[in-house]
């Protein structure tokens, strides 16, 4: 099990207020935007501001973001690369 | 009934490119861009990107000291425009004022808060101007306007909303003469705003380009007198250009995002090329919206594609010499139309010079000399908000839409209101304390919104959300316009956003909070709601923001751009106006503040199946003080006929001052009736706030419904707005 994928799901659905969801709902591989679970470009933004705060990785090109999101196993894979570079 | 035509005889301008129109204009000439550092106030996480600020000391041009920095951009861009336009000799009744507008005094607001946050210091001075209403009240009281008044909100279309509006009232022969164009000054929120939605280009915006990143915010102010033509000329003005069609509406797509396909501005720009009675050949030169944004470019170069075919027209888009004002930039734009025709002389772009392949064409890249007969101005706005607007030589034929007179059917009424006074707390930063409010608390109807309803909208917006699914629109019939009063806006959103910039100095922005906190916010939900594609309007008019809706609406069917129309207002308790209004005493013997949302389902009469009521009359003014009564009743006896009146419901019992007002009018009106008219009141109900007339509106109704004859509705501001409705069975 993931420990930072099931952190990162617990954040997203705080994040975003995704009521009625839980954690388990989720899964690594599911796309995050248009299907899946249907988020928008209002919700990539929030987490921009999530991933600073919680992470401390900065995304200064929304693009650079969009790719990270598509999943939270993509999410979790960005984290650790950006992490190991510092 | 005449047609009457919307010439522009007058115009003004200050932005960053210069002061007066031939100041931009050789800016214009000379390619000199406005942009440079912000030195407006300090941002330590943005402050590296380059701005479009008027770095002009506003009070040595003469702008008055009163007044919020938007209000003395749009003071000095009036007097330029008044001027130009030697207007004198007018009826002050028949002039008016429409601004476009999209966060008023925030940035004096922004003082109040800093000192509030960084010292704990409670200076509540600057806080005075924060409505957007404040510079069209302003430029009335300086320029004795008495006519219709309305300020709309929404987003960047704003002031080309108003100046389409300002010809529908010339239009609708509510006015003859309309000061018509917008103002926005640099402000933390809009700043912030943008760069959480990473829309910001670090150097500075190209429109079009292949390598664009973003938009550059400006502020500044641009206003255009427009005249009914008949009347120009009885006084000799000279005519500049006609305003020959103008076209609005909305994508009801995205809260943000323009449709990909740019299908509203297509739209807007075929509504707008309708009522001039011009094929898109007939257009010489198109100012783009333009921001630089990769959506909004790819959106707008696909629409321009649309509507015009394998021949778009030049076009040129100027947002990289006065940066995005926001609410200002369609006057300034249209400006921008009119001096070309004046001069015959095309304008050119800045920080263009790679086409992207993905838009297809190009801009024009050096400044032209062209006979130009027609030109085009786009504006879109956050909400999916789309308005054109056409300029022509003077000689040109026009076709203004066909004013109608309609009968309007109020079929449905949505309300949220509180059940009672009851004691809010105020929250920090400000200093602790209670005030007893009429508060909608957790109001019920919630559960009928969708999930992403209830995670992302506004309690404002879910307020009206609520209230329109109340007055049960049942889906679009036909065009579904719509419209939406506020005085305040989503002022929780906004505060709590600047609120934690200030506190955490840039950091951990709140992007959704910026979008929810822009006044057509609840409007646009509305519109995705219920896929309502016509005008979508944020009309903020502080105590006759209903009213001012409600005109809009009855408008739209009387021209038939629209067959339904949602109209309403909605305000919130702010624990910010709370603590302000309590510590300036404005609720001492007086209704306590309130906060609720409107919204009703208006259609023209024959399509009424079961109608709850009818609208006969709407009539917007400002009162003179002191107040003379007679005037009053002439006044609304020139909008209403008394002999069908038996009630007049008004405003009394918000601010003391206005009850005698009231008084006084209601005597008066029943002595131009010969009986005794019933003077009744219904903030007692809802507590008093900007949007409080909307209930009254529902109250008129049931008193209709009650058998109780025809109610006047009847409503004064303490800003000197004024407004009138007739409601009967």
């Amino acid at each position: 099990m993931d420990e930072l994928a099931a952190e990162l799901k617990t954040r997203l659905i705080q994040t975003l207020k995704l009521q009625g969801i839980t954690p388990d709902q989720i899964q690594d591989d599911a796309p995050l935007f248009g299907t899946g679970l249907g988020l928008d470009s209002i919700d990539a933004l929030e987490l921009v501001v999530m991933l600073e705060k919680y992470y401390g990785i900065a995304i200064k090109d929304i693009e650079e973001g969009r790719s990270a999101m598509g999943s939270i196993h993509t999410l979790a894979e960005f984290i650790r690369t950006k992490q190991s570079l510092k | 009934m005449t047609t009457r035509f919307p010439v522009v005889t007058g115009l003004g301008i200050i932005a960053a490119p210069g002061c007066g129109v031939d100041e931009v204009w050789n800016a214009l000439r000379a390619g000199q861009s406005g942009l440079g550092p912000l030195t407006l106030f300090p941002s330590p996480r943005y402050g590296r990107s380059p701005v479009a600020e008027v770095r002009r000391d506003l009070i040595a041009l003469g702008a008055p000291a009163r007044g919020s920095r938007s209000d003395r951009l749009a003071w000095l861009a009036a007097r330029e425009a008044v001027g130009e336009a030697r207007l004198t000799g007018f009826n002050p009744d028949r002039a008016g004022v429409v601004l476009g507008c999209s966060v008023g005094g925030s940035f004096d607001s922004e003082r109040f808060l800093t000192s509030l946050i960084k010292r704990g210091k409670m200076w509540a001075r600057p806080t005075r101007f924060h409505e957007c209403a404040s510079a069209t009240d302003l430029i009335a009281d300086s320029f004795g306007l008495f006519g219709p008044c309305t300020t709309l909100a929404t987003a960047c279309s704003s002031s080309a909303l108003a100046i389409a509006t300002a010809a529908e009232l010339i239009v609708a022969d509510e006015a003859e003469v309309m000061l018509a164009g917008g103002s926005d000054s640099l402000s933390r929120i809009t700043w912030g705003g943008f760069h959480s939605l990473m829309l910001v280009d670090a150097a500075g915006c190209r429109p079009f380009d292949a390598t664009r990143a973003g938009m550059s915010l400006g502020e500044g102010a641009a206003i255009l007198v427009l005249e009914e033509e008949e009347a120009a000329r009885r006084r000799g003005a000279t005519v500049l250009a006609r305003l020959n069609g103008w076209g609005a509406c909305c994508d009801a797509h995205h809260a943000t995002a323009p449709h990909p396909d740019g299908a509203g501005a297509v739209a807007a720009m075929r509504i707008a090329l309708r009522r001039a009675g011009l094929s898109p050949e007939a257009i010489d030169y198109v100012n783009a919206h333009g921001t630089g944004t990769r959506d909004n470019d790819i959106a707008e170069a696909k629409a321009l594609k649309t509507t015009f075919g394998s021949r778009v027209p030049r076009f040129s888009f100027t947002k990289r010499f006065f940066g995005h004002a926001l609410g200002a930039s369609g006057a300034i734009e249209a400006l921008v139309c009119v001096e070309a025709l004046r001069r015959q002389e095309l304008p050119t772009n800045l920080g263009f010079a790679t086409l992207d392949r993905a838009i297809g064409i190009e801009p024009l890249t050096a400044v032209q000399r062209a006979p130009l007969r027609h030109v085009m101005s786009n504006s879109f706005g956050f909400g999916g908000n789309n308005a054109v607007l056409i300029f022509s030589q003077p000689d040109t034929v026009a076709h203004p839409p066909q004013q109608r007179a309609v009968a309007v059917a109020v079929t449905g009424i949505g309300v949220v209101k509180s059940s009672g006074l009851s004691p809010v707390q105020i929250l920090p930063p400000l200093p602790p304390g209670t005030v007893k409010a009429f508060a909608c608390g957790e109001f019920a109807g919630k559960d009928e919104l969708t999930p992403v309803q209830r995670r992302r909208a506004s309690r404002l917006a879910q307020m009206v959300l609520v209230a329109a699914k109340r007055s049960q629109p049942g889906g679009a019939s036909g065009r579904l316009a719509v419209a939406i009063g506020t005085g305040f806006g989503d002022l929780g959103d906004a505060a709590l956003f600047i609120e934690n910039m200030i506190a955490k100095d840039e950091d951990e922005p709140m992007p959704t909070r910026f979008i929810n906190s822009v006044h057509n916010a609840p409007a646009a939900q509305i519109a995705m709601d219920v896929g309502a594609r016509a005008l979508n309007s944020a009309p903020t008019a502080r105590d006759i923001s209903f009213e001012a809706a409600l005109w809009q609406g009855v408008q739209q069917l009387a021209i038939s751009e629209a067959d339904t129309a949602l109209v309403g207002a909605a305000d919130e308790l702010s624990k910010y106006v709370l603590a302000i209004g309590h510590r300036w005493s404005r609720w001492k013997n007086a209704t306590p503040p309130g906060e609720g949302a409107t919204v009703i389902r208006l259609v023209r009469n024959p399509d009424a199946l079961a109608p709850l009521a009818h609208v006969t009359a709407v009539r917007l003014g400002r009162y003179r003080l002191p107040f003379d009564a007679e005037q009053e009743a002439e006044w609304i006896g020139e909008a209403v006929d008394i002999a069908q009146v038996d009630v007049v419901l008004s405003g009394a019992g918000g601010w003391p001052p206005l009850d005698r007002l009231y008084a006084d009018a209601v005597a008066a009106l029943s002595a131009r009736a010969g009986r005794a008219l019933e003077h009744r009141m219904y903030k007692h109900l809802c507590g008093d706030h900007y949007s409080a007339s909307g209930f009254g509106f529902s109250q008129a109704v049931e008193l209709v419904r009650a058998n109780r004859g025809g109610v006047l509705l009847y409503t004064l501001s303490p800003s000197g707005a004024k407004a009138v409705c007739c409601v009967r069975a």
